[in-house]
C-alpha cells in the first residue's frame, strides 16, 4: 500500500518541481501545491458543491438507466437465439458510435439541460453492460441448463437459477466498465455542451484565466473516478462473495 | 444482409418515435403574470450587466425571472433563440448579419456592449510578444494572427486596422483558438499576434506584451460591438415581454456604465477571472443605445472581406 502511494507521491512532486524549475512556465502548469490551494479555496463554497451534485446527479442516472436497460435487453436478446441472431448486426453496428458524435443531436433533443447529458452517458454505458451480459448469458453450462429442464423448471425459473448465476460476474464486469464511462461522458457534456457540472465549471475557468482552478476541478474529476472504480469494486465483491473469481478458490 | 436492414430499419424506427420532443417558444408565464425567461449568453466580460442587473431586480421588477444559459459557444446561441430553446440571446454584430443575410429570422432587442473607443484604452486590441519585431499596425501584413472564430468580427476589424495603417491585409493568414489560448500562443511564438479581449488581454500585456492595433476603435468610433437579440417570432407575439425585457436590460446597461466596481464584484460570480485580475482589466463600454452608423460599417466591412459569401446584409432589418 505505502509502495502504491509513493508512486502517486512521486507524481505530486514532479507536478511540483516543473514549474518552479522553470523547465513548464507557471502560468500554465501551476505548481501542485497552487492547485491544491486553489482546490480547497473552491472546496469552500457553495457552488463548488453544487457542480460535484450536478456531475454526481447525471452519472448515476444516467447509469441507472444504461443498468437497467442493458440487462433487461441483454437477458432477452441472449436468451432467444432468433433474436439474437437479429440484432447482433445491428448492436455491432450501434456500438462503435463514439456517443460524442451524439452531441450534436443531444443539443438539438435537449439544449444545454440534464437530459443531453444523460443521452450521452445511456448511449455509452448502455452498450458496455449489453455486451458483457449477452457474453454472460451464452456462458451458461449446458449440461446446468438441460438439467434444469429436466427437473421441470420454468423459463423464469431457469433464468433464477441458472441463467442470472452465470451472468451476475459478467454484469459487475459490465457495470464497473459502464460506471467509468459514464463518469467521462458525464463530464465531456458539461465540458462541451455546458451543461452544468464539473465540466461546466472547467470550461468557465479555463475561459476565466484562472489556470489553478481549471487544474484544480481536473484533479476533483479524477478523485470522482478513482472514488467510483473503488466503490464499485467494493459491490461486486460483496454481491459475489460466492463467486470464485471472489474467492481466489480453485473449482474442483 | 437482410437481417442488418431489417435490424437498422426497425432501430430507426424507434429512434423517430423517441425524437418528437421539441420545445416551447415563449418561455413560461406563471399564474402571478412572471415571465419566466432564459437567455443564452457566453460568460465573458461583455455579459456583466445582465448578471448585475438581475442581482439589482431590474428583471423582477418587470416580472421577467431571468435564467442565464451559458455554455456551447457562442455560435450555438442563434439557433437556441430561433428554435426557442433560448428567448434572448447575446450575439457579436457580424454574427447577426452573417444571420440576416441567411434569412434567419433574429432581430435586436438592446445594446450589448460597445467599444471604449479609445485607442490604448479598450477592452480587446492585437497583441504581440514583447520583444516581437510588429511595432505598429501596418507591420501585421502577412503574419499568422490568432481570432477566436474565422470570418467574424475579429478577422474583418484587423483587416480595417492594417489596411487604416496603410498596410496590405490581404496576405494576413488567422488562425482559430480560443481566447483563453492566445496569451499562450503568443508566448510561445505560435502565432505572430492574436486579436484577443479581456481578461486574456491584460494576461498577454502582464507578460510584457504589447498591443499594437485596436482593431474596434479603429473599425469605427464607439463601435457596437454585440447586442441582446430575439426571434422574429417572439418580436411579434409577445410584443409586451420584449419591451420590458428591453427595458430592464438599458437599465442595467446604464447602471454597469456607472458603477465599475460593481462589475468587476459580479464578475466573481458567473466567471472564475481573479480578484487580481477583475481588478487590473479594462472594461468596455455599455451604453444604452446602439451605435446605428457602426453597424452599418461592420456590414460594409464585412462585405468587403467577404464574410458573409458574397451576400450583402440588410442592418435594417436586424435593428430595433
Amino acid at each position: 500500500m505505502i509502495w502504491r502511494l509513493s508512486g502517486l507521491a512521486a507524481l505530486v512532486a514532479v507536478v511540483e518541481l516543473l514549474p518552479r524549475l522553470g523547465v513548464v512556465s507557471p502560468d500554465y502548469l501551476p505548481p501542485a501545491s497552487g492547485i491544491a490551494a486553489a482546490l480547497g479555496r473552491e472546496a469552500a463554497t457553495a457552488p463548488f458543491w453544487a457542480a460535484v451534485g450536478d456531475t454526481l446527479v447525471a452519472w448515476a442516472a444516467g447509469l441507472a438507466v444504461a443498468i437497467a436497460a442493458g440487462v433487461a435487453a441483454g437477458l432477452l436478446i441472449g436468451s432467444i437465439p432468433v433474436l439474437r441472431a437479429w440484432t447482433a448486426s445491428t448492436i455491432e453496428f450501434l456500438r462503435p458510435i463514439p456517443s460524442v458524435a451524439l452531441i450534436p443531436l443531444a443539443v438539438l433533443l435537449y439544449g444545454t439541460g440534464l437530459g443531453s447529458s444523460l443521452l450521452l452517458i445511456v448511449y455509452a454505458a448502455f452498450w458496455q453492460v449489453l455486451v458483457q451480459v449477452l457474453s454472460g448469458v451464452a456462458d451458461v453450462d449446458p449440461v446446468a441448463d438441460e438439467t434444469a429442464r429436466s427437473f421441470r423448471l420454468g423459463p423464469w425459473a431457469r433464468v433464477r437459477h441458472v441463467l442470472w448465476p452465470t451472468a451476475l460476474p459478467y454484469v459487475f464486469t459490465g457495470i464497473r466498465l459502464a460506471a467509468a464511462v459514464a463518469l467521462v461522458l458525464a463530464v465531456t457534456a458539461e465540458l462541451v455542451i455546458g451543461s452544468p457540472g464539473l465540466g461546466a465549471v472547467i470550461a468557465v475557468a479555463q475561459s476565466s484565466g484562472a489556470v489553478p482552478v481549471m487544474y484544480a476541478m481536473i484533479v476533483v474529476t479524477g478523485i470522482l473516478g478513482v472514488l467510483i472504480n473503488v466503490g464499485a469494486r467494493l459491490a461486486e465483491r460483496k454481491v459475489l462473495a460466492w463467486h470464485q473469481s471472489v474467492r481466489g478458490e480453485v473449482a474442483l | 444482409m437482410r437481417r442488418i436492414i431489417a435490424g437498422i430499419a426497425a432501430l430507426a424506427l424507434t429512434a423517430t418515435g423517441a425524437g418528437c420532443g421539441s420545445s416551447g417558444g415563449g418561455g413560461t408565464t406563471t399564474e402571478n403574470g412572471v415571465d419566466q425567461v432564459k437567455v443564452g449568453v457566453i460568460p465573458i466580460v461583455d455579459v456583466a450587466p445582465i448578471y448585475l442587473g438581475q442581482q439589482k431586480g431590474f428583471f423582477a421588477s418587470r416580472k421577467i425571472e431571468l435564467t442565464m444559459e451559458s455554455g456551447q459557444g457562442g455560435a450555438a446561441i442563434v439557433p437556441g433563440v430561433v428554435s426557442g430553446q433560448f428567448q434572448f440571446g447575446f450575439s457579436n454584430i457580424t454574427s447577426l448579419l452573417v444571420a440576416q443575410t441567411k434569412n434567419v429570422p433574429v432581430k435586436i432587442v438592446a445594446n450589448g456592449v460597445a467599444s471604449t473607443g479609445a485607442a490604448g484604452k479598450d477592452f480587446g486590441g492585437v497583441a504581440v510578444r514583447k520583444d516581437s519585431p510588429i511595432t505598429k499596425a501596418a507591420d501585421l501584413a502577412g503574419k499568422k494572427i490568432a481570432v477566436n472564430t474565422l470570418k467574424n468580427i475579429g478577422d474583418t476589424t484587423v483587416r480595417e486596422s492594417v489596411r487604416k495603417a496603410g498596410g496590405d491585409p490581404s496576405g494576413i493568414s488567422f488562425v482559430e483558438m480560443p481566447f483563453a489560448n492566445m496569451p499562450a500562443a503568443v508566448e510561445q511564438g505560435q502565432v505572430d499576434a492574436a486579436w484577443v479581449v479581456e481578461p486574456s488581454l491584460s494576461a498577454i500585456t502582464g507578460a510584457g506584451g504589447r498591443v499594437v492595433a485596436w482593431n474596434y476603435v479603429d473599425a469605427a468610433p464607439d463601435l457596437t460591438v454585440a447586442a441582446y437579440f430575439a426571434s422574429t417570432k417572439l418580436v411579434g407575439e409577445k410584443a409586451d415581454l420584449v419591451k420590458r425585457f428591453t427595458e430592464a436590460i438599458n437599465e442595467s446597461l446604464t447602471y454597469a456604465d456607472a458603477h465599475p466596481d460593481e462589475v468587476r464584484a459580479v464578475l466573481g460570480t458567473y466567471t472564475k477571472i481573479d480578484e487580481k485580475a477583475r481588478a487590473a482589466l479594462t472594461l468596455p463600454q455599455w451604453p444604452a443605445q446602439i451605435n446605428i452608423a457602426s453597424v452599418g460599417t461592420l456590414a460594409e466591412l464585412g462585405v468587403r472581406d467577404g464574410i458573409f459569401d458574397g451576400a450583402t446584409p440588410d442592418p435594417a432589418k436586424i435593428l430595433p
